[in-house]
């Protein structure tokens, strides 16, 4: 088990080394003059030139990129180029945002898609499965944001049940969490139709497998061939699903937080283009990327810790 | 006295298009502490008779009629929790596939904990009746394993633990369906023993399924034989083995080529009146000079394998020091059990591996470190025919394309190939209209067929066949070994025949390698080898090699 | 019983006999309705100048915020513009950037799987820790950091897509060669002396190709989402071109008082997605059951 996590913990260094490095050639080699990007067709000669300086520019390009390198994994992003803070505490204080709203919506997917799933399954065949099959596709199919738009139309326009706009105020987790129902309903309904998909085909599979025959030759009661025996296989590519749609979640965040007015890492990244806020941007792409890394390798690691064959051989 | 007691039974499955009686008037007894065998080969309907029995019948499986009588209920009139209350205290069952029949991600304590579900005991009480049970199979450090998960274990470890749970609530009746086919043959026989000790120990009785007639002449009291959904001959196994009555039972013992003593050339096959065929004998190897060069020399061929996780990575040697000679016209047959290095050195002899030492040579020339035009020559010369007969032919070409598809390779283009793929096709008795089918519509032994037609087309010398015939029901395992032996005399083709089935090897091969562990622990003429074995893993391989009925094993 | 009978690693599937396939399609009332609804889409783009005699891009400013009415279908919007004329002009758009981009990451998608399933082992590990990373950005990052060097344009879309694709395709076409590339009847031609070439062409690509067509097919309405996403963000088409996206966009600043742009935007979004997802769906399981539950 440790030789995997170290095994994992390797590659996810690797794909972050990677991303930086892919990041740094987008960023500061296609483009020609990034200070003349950054300021706008308007500045002078002058500005570019000092801002060059304080970007590092001037460097040769190994230089720079292993300033970049390094101080990214120190956590030095550089500083923005309006305010001069440093780029890591301003994407920080808005990582909260974004991470609630990707919890909400996988509370919302395993709370809805595995139950569904394991009904669908165990009644296969039936109208029930059928219908779970049809809505299923259909939530996965239309995309996040053209359904935080119609959630935002009906039920915070139309039938004002709910908030339109913001987080909620600071300190009331009443409130927060009100606020939280429509962004991540928006974020997580897609979810909730590919856990339901997967759970149900995962589960079909492992109903027909031999050892569950076999514990049906021993008489066991169906709620625990179902729940213990069945689902506990099942749910382990769910998990690594959900590892992977954590990615898919931050982009549905990101159009979330526009529709519903509220503060994150998607708001800021697209006010800091509006803005040609450029350092900022590359660092809250970096910092995504590397919580989506992680993410992925908590899953991977769940997932070796739930199955003992992976623990064992790997 | 009967615990079961089957009359009339029938039943339909309901397909999409049509109804398929599977099980016509099936009728036996299985009386009190007996083990009573059932010999079928595929789609004769065991399977649909064990699920009748165990009331786990698929949804679109109707019983129409017929009785099933268990210690005196009538399971056909059992609603679906009263018949779960009778599995595992009354009826269990051991099924085939060793590797599959415990759950993965539970240990092996908790399976046991939950098969004794309906005793009010504590869990510890649980778990001493588990260690009893663990250590009647002979599973070592009983108490240990409990705690272990089964892959931990190795396929027949799994397999008795499998047989530990079945009888974990002493039950009446225990159903075995080919519980040993997966294993090898010296771990069939631990197995069997082992069943049969638990068996008189419990005192219950056992249905017992099976392809294989030395299993069921070895083990059973009675026996029952399946044909088409329905049972044609019945009575104790000395009785059918020795004066069956009905065709079905005497063309199938006689197939076994277990049961043919003598070497011959030819085993009966399906289509042979019962009770016409006459062994021929083998023909001996072309006598040849003794300084002739041998079609392949092989010295202290050593064949290399990496594998293991990253940090660990380790050599393991899958062949090392083997070393023979091959003439033409002659059969070497390689026996031995799974991981024994048979189809390493086959797959070094081919080329298609490399050997990390030793040496290899095909009418004198080495064949590694060859270039690829005499690589791409010696391919024409060597052919090899692979243990999945559907597998091994591409799915998306036709029988026609797949048996051109050598001529294709290698630009022969002086023939005319649709009159070439008729020709081949008919060598190997399949008509010319099978040239527009794909391989997943052939059954197993006319996939074969193409197998052996395409790795004939070219004229090769030498054949490497793996496992020609694993997997064949016994009556195609004749035909095809018959066409074997036919295509090899007539085109005098030397062939390299692997198999882990002794009973096979000795009809084919004039000589006999045993490889054990990556080495040869013994070659020999083929005759000489079954008479009197030297090495002493031979010695176990063949006392392991449960013989045909009606001959003392 | 058979212990050597292990299923090949491809399907044998009714892939052999195309018609029998869409007979089965159009037995299945989910398969027939996602047919409808993309034939009508299609239609409505192919004929949109017939279907309507509104300019997409004729702003007049004395009809503003027209609620649909028989004149104008599904309204105007803030410039006067027909919004139904919009709606089919901007189907086109999506249509194009959807077939366009899907056939081109196919065809890298597959060039690089097979180089990677195929060839040498390092090469194959460098190649998956590049499609990793790729795909551990997630596609609205990428699409931002890409708009914020190219600019928006519909070139910076289909490169986006592009990027997101080609990495899920390679690596399916990677594991199912690898699976391929050791299964008997390759290592049997490979005995037969078959060149790498052909074994490439007459054994591996035939096996991997019609899945991936499959599940790209399915991919449509993701790319559908994506165009309309990066318009709805302002990084895709340009102003004054209709594109569902900027008309949910135009709708969104005035969800409150004026509903119908909104609901016109999202509307083709929800039909177009829907039926494309309907229609691949039912043709994946007609044509390859095997991949069902597959994501």
């Amino acid at each position: 088990m440790l030789g995997y996590a170290i095994k994992r913990l390797g590659l996810a260094v690797a794909i972050v080394s990677l991303a930086m490095f892919l990041l740094f050639c987008m960023i500061y080699l296609v483009p020609g003059d990034p200070a003349s990007v950054a300021l706008g067709p308007r500045a002078t000669d002058e500005m570019k030139e000092a801002l060059r300086l304080r970007m590092g520019l001037d460097q040769p390009i190994w230089v720079q990129f292993w300033n970049f390198f390094s101080g990214a994994w120190t956590g030095n992003l550089g500083q923005e180029v309006l305010s001069g803070r440093p780029v890591l505490n301003v994407v920080m204080e808005q990582l909260p945002y974004t991470l609630a709203l990707i919890a909400g919506g996988i509370s919302w997917s395993v709370a809805l898609g595995i139950p569904l799933g394991c009904w669908a399954a165990i009644n296969r065949g039936s109208l029930a499965d059928r219908l779970v099959g049809i809505l299923s596709v259909a939530v996965i199919a239309v995309p996040s944001f053209v359904i935080a738009i119609y959630a935002l139309l009906v039920f915070a326009v139309t039938l004002q049940w709910l908030p339109a706009i913001g987080a909620g105020e600071p300190g009331d987790l009443g409130d927060q969490l009100i606020h939280l129902i429509l962004p991540s309903l928006a974020v997580g309904l897609g979810w909730v139709g590919y856990i339901a998909r997967m759970v149900r085909a995962s589960m079909l599979e492992v109903l027909e497998a031999s050892h569950i025959r076999t514990a049906r030759a021993f008489g066991l009661p169906e709620r625990m061939i179902t729940y213990r025996y069945a689902l506990t296989i099942a749910i382990l590519p769910t998990i690594t699903l959900l590892g992977v749609g954590i990615g898919q979640m931050l982009s549905s965040a990101v159009f979330a937080e526009i529709v519903f007015a509220r503060p994150g890492i998607g708001k800021l990244v697209y006010d800091a283009i509006l803005t040609r806020n450029f350092p900022l941007v590359s660092g809250a792409v970096l910092v995504t990327t590397v919580i989506f890394v992680l993410l992925n390798l908590v899953a991977d690691l769940i997932v070796g810790a739930l199955d003992p064959r992976v623990r064992s051989s790997l | 006295m009967t615990v079961l007691s089957i009359t009339d039974l029938n039943v339909t499955f309901q397909t999409e298009a049509r109804a398929f009686h599977a099980l016509k008037n099936v009728a036996f007894d299985v009386p009190q502490k007996s083990i009573v065998g059932i010999v079928g080969e595929s789609g004769s309907g065991k399977s649909t008779l064990i699920n009748a029995i165990l009331g786990l019948l698929a949804d679109n499986a109707r019983i129409d009629s017929g009785s099933i009588l268990f210690e005196g209920q009538e399971l056909t009139r059992l609603d679906k929790a009263a018949m779960r209350d009778l599995r595992g205290p009354r009826i269990s069952a051991v099924f085939q596939d060793p590797m599959g029949a415990l759950n993965p991600v539970l240990s092996v304590g908790e399976q046991m904990r939950n098969i004794q579900y309906r005793d009010g005991r504590s869990a510890a009480e649980k778990d001493a009746r588990s260690v009893e049970m663990l250590d009647a199979v002979r599973i070592p450090d009983a108490r240990l394993a409990l705690g272990r998960f089964p892959h931990e274990f190795s396929g027949g470890m799994k397999q008795r633990i499998a047989i530990a749970m079945a009888l974990m609530m002493r039950p009446g009746l225990l159903i075995a369906d080919e519980p040993t086919t997966a294993l090898d043959a010296t771990l069939e026989v631990v197995t069997l023993d082992l069943l049969k000790d638990l068996q008189a120990q419990i005192g219950c009785s056992v249905l017992f399924i099976s392809h294989h007639l030395g299993v069921i002449a070895e083990l059973c009291d009675e026996v029952a034989v399946m044909f088409s959904g329905e049972v044609v001959e019945r009575g104790s196994t000395q009785a059918v083995f020795e004066t069956p009555q009905h065709d079905y039972t005497r063309r199938l013992l006689e197939c076994d080529p277990a049961n043919q003593r003598a070497r011959t050339r030819r085993l009966p096959t399906m289509q042979d009146a019962p009770g016409s065929f006459v062994p021929v004998p083998a023909t001996p190897p072309p006598e040849r000079p003794a300084d002739a060069i041998p079609l392949l020399r092989v010295r202290a061929a050593e064949v290399t394998y990496r594998t293991g996780p990253m940090f660990r990575r380790r050599s393991i040697l899958g062949v090392s020091g083997v070393s023979f000679d091959l003439h033409a016209g002659e059969t070497l047959g390689l026996v031995g059990e799974s991981g024994s290095g048979k189809s390493t050195l086959a797959r070094a002899t081919a080329r298609l591996e490399a050997i990390s030492g030793g040496s290899i040579a095909f009418q004198g020339a080495p064949i590694h470190g060859r270039g690829a035009a005499e690589m791409k020559r010696l391919r024409r010369d060597i052919s090899m025919m692979f243990q999945d007969p559907i597998g091994s032919l591409s799915p998306r070409m036709k029988v026609g394309d797949l048996v051109a598809e050598p001529f294709r390779i290698h630009r022969v283009a002086d023939v005319d190939l649709a009159a070439e793929t008729t020709r081949l096709l008919s060598l190997v008795g399949l008509g010319p209209e099978f040239a527009d089918r794909f391989p997943h519509q052939l059954s197993g032994g006319q996939a074969r067929r193409v197998g052996v037609a395409r790795a004939i087309a070219l004229d090769p010398k030498l054949i490497i066949a793996d496992e020609p015939t694993a997997g064949l029901d016994v009556s195609i395992q004749g035909e095809v070994l018959n066409l074997l032996n036919d295509l090899r005399e007539r085109l005098g083709l030397a062939m390299i025949f692997i198999t882990h089935n002794l009973n096979v090897v000795r009809h084919v091969a004039d000589r006999i390698a045993v490889m054990y562990q990556g080495r040869f622990v013994e070659v020999g003429a083929a005759d000489e080898i079954f008479r009197a074995p030297q090495h002493d893993y031979t010695k176990t391989l063949l006392s392991a090699n449960l013989a045909g009925p009606g001959r003392p094993a | 019983m058979s212990e050597a009978a292990s299923s090949p690693p491809v399907s044998p599937a009714a892939t052999s006999d195309p018609w029998r396939a869409l007979r089965r399609l159009l037995r299945e009332p989910l398969g027939v309705f996602g047919l409808a609804l993309v034939t009508v889409v299609m239609l409505s783009a192919v004929f949109a100048s017939v279907l309507t005699q509104y300019d997409p891009t004729q702003i007049s400013p004395r009809d503003r915020f027209l609620p649909p009415s028989g004149a104008h279908l599904l309204g105007t919007d803030q410039l006067g513009r027909d919004l139904f004329s919009r709606v089919l002009h901007g189907g086109q758009v999506a249509l194009y950037v959807a077939l366009v981009s899907t056939a081109v990451s196919l065809v890298i998608g597959i060039v690089l799987g097979l180089i990677a399933g195929y060839g040498p082992r390092w090469l194959d590990n460098l190649m998956i820790l590049l499609f990793d990373t790729m795909k551990s950005f997630p596609t609205v990052m990428l699409a931002l950091a890409l708009v914020t060097i190219m600019g928006p344009s519909l070139t910076a879309v289909m490169v986006v897509v592009v990027l997101v694709n080609v990495p899920g395709y390679a690596r399916i076409i990677r594991t199912q060669t690898i699976a391929i590339k050791t299964s008997e009847f390759v290592t049997a031609a490979q005995s037969m002396g078959a060149s790498n070439a052909r074994i490439l062409a007459v054994h591996i690509v035939p096996n991997v190709i019609g899945p991936l067509v499959i599940l790209a097919s399915m991919d449509i309405p993701v790319v559908i989402a994506i165009e309309a996403g990066m318009s709805f963000l302002g990084l895709g088409v340009r102003p004054p071109t209709p594109s569902w996206g900027s008309i949910l966009n135009d709708g969104f600043t005035q969800i409150r008082d004026t509903p119908w742009i909104a609901i016109a935007g999202g509307l083709p979004i929800i039909i177009t997605t829907l039926g494309f997802t309907f229609l691949g769906e039912t043709l994946r399981d007609v044509f390859d059951p095997r991949l069902k539950g597959r994501s």
